[in-house]
């Protein structure tokens, strides 16, 4: 052993490439396992990504390929047009009273499933199916309720006599968005009623049985003992049913596609429609640039929540 | 909260509990009603105006005449080729990946976790202009393909995290004792590992399959020719402009439904597991 490759050893170690394909060459076969996932993901979602940054710096006609660079140009002609503002609201007004919605129908579900009956089973797969069926499938059926002439609203409305004549409500852009916001409440309601069930059951039964000792009525027992126990479920649900009523795309356009006078539009309907019906794709992408600061603020949010506490969890 | 003190506080409990839950799927049921109803009325009774809400003479020809008047069986053919290959691609990429994150502690494995945890939250429609640019480049435009690997990238999250869970609660001793008895590495995961993580396999098999049999958005931008749409794309092509035929229109949705109801009945417990799996933890 002499002093020279005593030093070199030294230096090996110290040095981070060295190192690191030491460790690779002691692991490489976990890497090799998760290379093709990685892989995917990153051609499939990254770079498509990177790809949609980009051609919001630029015009880009979807019948052409010729892409011009113009800058900030786009955002600047979105942030300087009114309707974005009025888009905007458009889609907060969707996905608060959607959410809304979702979660109490989602709860009332809930809490009448979480007892000890006889067709629970039945019940709770019942209970799904709006949440797994084609979005265009239940986008059609809820057209055909509303259909003006011929839908079953109408008819049990005029039965009712709630109205005295027939009402057309996809066609009238005041009330439009509440006739298709219930086509994705529906859709979206199962899926809180699971996610609550589960977070209900396993909140410890001797909870409830001390809160009744202290004479705790239904309601005080929901409010002082289900609601402070779920509070963590109920954050995750939300948080996740947020996201994806702000991205939902098959419903509305399969109902309205946006319309009419675009008062059913959200913020990702005008995304496909600025890119694929007006063909304006550099304009598109600059509107999903806008959509993907919202989904970060969302997911960095959402990994803050799940990750809370525990990082040995994973 | 069965804290009832009595038989009758019991008897009232369940009670309300029926009567809530009765009325609840009542409205969750409905529009499942108008649809089949619809689809039973003869042609002339559908367009009357207010609807009868009961169909008075109830009929199938709607089922009879669906297969001649639209490409109801393509479309159902298609939804199986495009949700068929979407679940073998993403499990051909989850299951090593998982069962790497499961077994191995790595640099980098934490990371690569919560990252996958994200790509499930960015959804298609935001990335979908980037992505169209990415088909006609590589030339896949109106080709399977490009629904199939979306759609498959789109699931890979779920599946790898669902998978992990599973396999990470398989005892090592197991697949020790197995690799002595001379097993190698890809039959202990074909003899061991896939089988004892069958119900989270089921999961996530259900879930991707769900996933692409429900969704229009990939097709409606990805694929041109009639010949391949799916349930989807085949009811939006239904949905003209002017004119709707209803009567036909939900006939195909009745029978896009089926198959689906049927995976229902039978998996209802997987489909479950696999739904709160993000949001409720152990």
């Amino acid at each position: 052993m002499s002093i020279l490759d005593d030093a070199s050893a030294a230096r090996r170690v110290r040095d981070p490439l060295d190192r690191m394909l030491q460790y690779l060459e002691r692991h490489w076969r976990v890497y090799a396992l998760i290379a093709p996932a990685i892989f995917f993901i990153l051609a499939v979602v990254a770079y498509p990504i990177f790809e949609t940054l980009r051609l919001s710096l630029y015009a880009a006609p979807r019948n052409s390929t010729v892409e011009v660079y113009v800058g900030l140009q786009n955002f600047r002609d979105i942030f300087a047009d009114p309707f974005f503002y009025q888009l905007l609201w458009q889609t907060a007004r969707w996905v608060v009273l959607a959410v809304v919605m979702k979660t109490v129908l989602g709860m009332l579900i809930a809490v009448h499933l979480n007892h000890d009956i006889t067709g629970r089973k039945f019940f709770r797969t019942a209970f799904l199916i709006p949440w797994g069926i084609p979005y265009a499938i239940s986008a059609v059926i809820f057209r055909w309720i509303e259909q003006p002439q011929y839908g079953y609203l109408n008819a049990i409305l005029l039965k009712a006599g709630l109205i005295d004549q027939q009402i057309g409500i996809l066609g009238d852009p005041s009330i439009a968005w509440l006739g298709a916001v219930v086509a994705d409440i529906w859709i979206g309601t199962p899926f809180m009623a699971i996610i609550f069930l589960a977070g209900l059951q396993s909140i410890p039964q001797e909870l409830y049985e001390a809160a009744a000792v202290d004479g705790a009525y239904r309601w005080q027992q929901f409010r002082y003992v289900t609601l402070p126990q779920m509070k963590s479920v109920i954050l995750i649900a939300t948080l996740l049913s947020t996201i994806w009523t702000f991205v939902g795309f098959d419903v509305i356009w399969t109902m309205t596609r946006g319309g009419p006078l675009d008062s059913t539009s959200t913020l990702v309907i005008w995304i496909y429609k600025t890119g694929f019906e007006n063909g304006n794709l550099g304009l598109a992408a600059a509107f999903s640039a806008i959509g993907f600061v919202i989904l970060l603020l969302f997911a960095v949010l959402y990994l803050k929540i799940y990750t809370r506490g525990d990082g040995e969890s994973l | 909260m069965s804290v009832a003190t009595g038989a009758a506080d019991r008897m009232r409990t369940q009670v309300r509990v029926y009567a809530v839950l009765i009325a609840l799927l009542g409205v969750m049921m409905f529009p499942f009603y108008t649809m089949i109803s619809t689809t039973l009325k003869p042609d002339a009774t559908i367009f009357q105006s207010p609807a009868e809400l009961l169909p008075t003479s109830p009929s199938v020809s709607s089922y009879l005449d669906v297969w001649a008047q639209t490409e109801v069986i393509t479309w159902v053919a298609n939804s199986f080729i495009i949700s068929v290959s979407t679940v073998v691609l993403t499990l051909l990429l989850a299951i090593p990946a998982a069962y790497a994150c499961a077994r191995n502690d790595f640099i980098g494995k934490r990371t690569f976790l919560l990252s996958v945890l994200v790509v499930q939250m960015f959804a298609p429609v935001v990335l979908i202009v980037g992505l169209f640019d990415v088909m006609v480049t590589l030339g896949l435009m109106d080709s399977y393909l490009a629904v199939i690997i979306p759609s498959a990238a789109f699931t890979l999250p779920f599946n790898i995290w669902m998978l992990y869970g599973y396999f990470k609660t398989i005892p090592v001793e197991l697949e020790e004792s197995a690799r002595i008895d001379g097993a190698s590495q890809l039959m202990v995961l074909r003899k061991i590992v896939i089988p004892l993580a069958m119900p989270g396999m089921v999961a996530s098999v259900t879930y991707t399959f769900l996933y692409s049999w429900n969704r229009l958005l990939f097709v409606l931008t990805f694929l041109t020719s009639a010949g391949k749409y799916n349930i989807p794309r085949g009811i939006f092509s239904m949905v003209g402009v002017l004119s709707i035929d209803w009567r036909m229109m939900l006939t195909v949705a009745v029978i896009g439904v089926l198959p689906l109801l049927i995976l229902f009945a039978f998996l209802e417990e997987y489909i479950v597991a696999g739904m709160t799996s993000g949001a409720v933890k152990e």
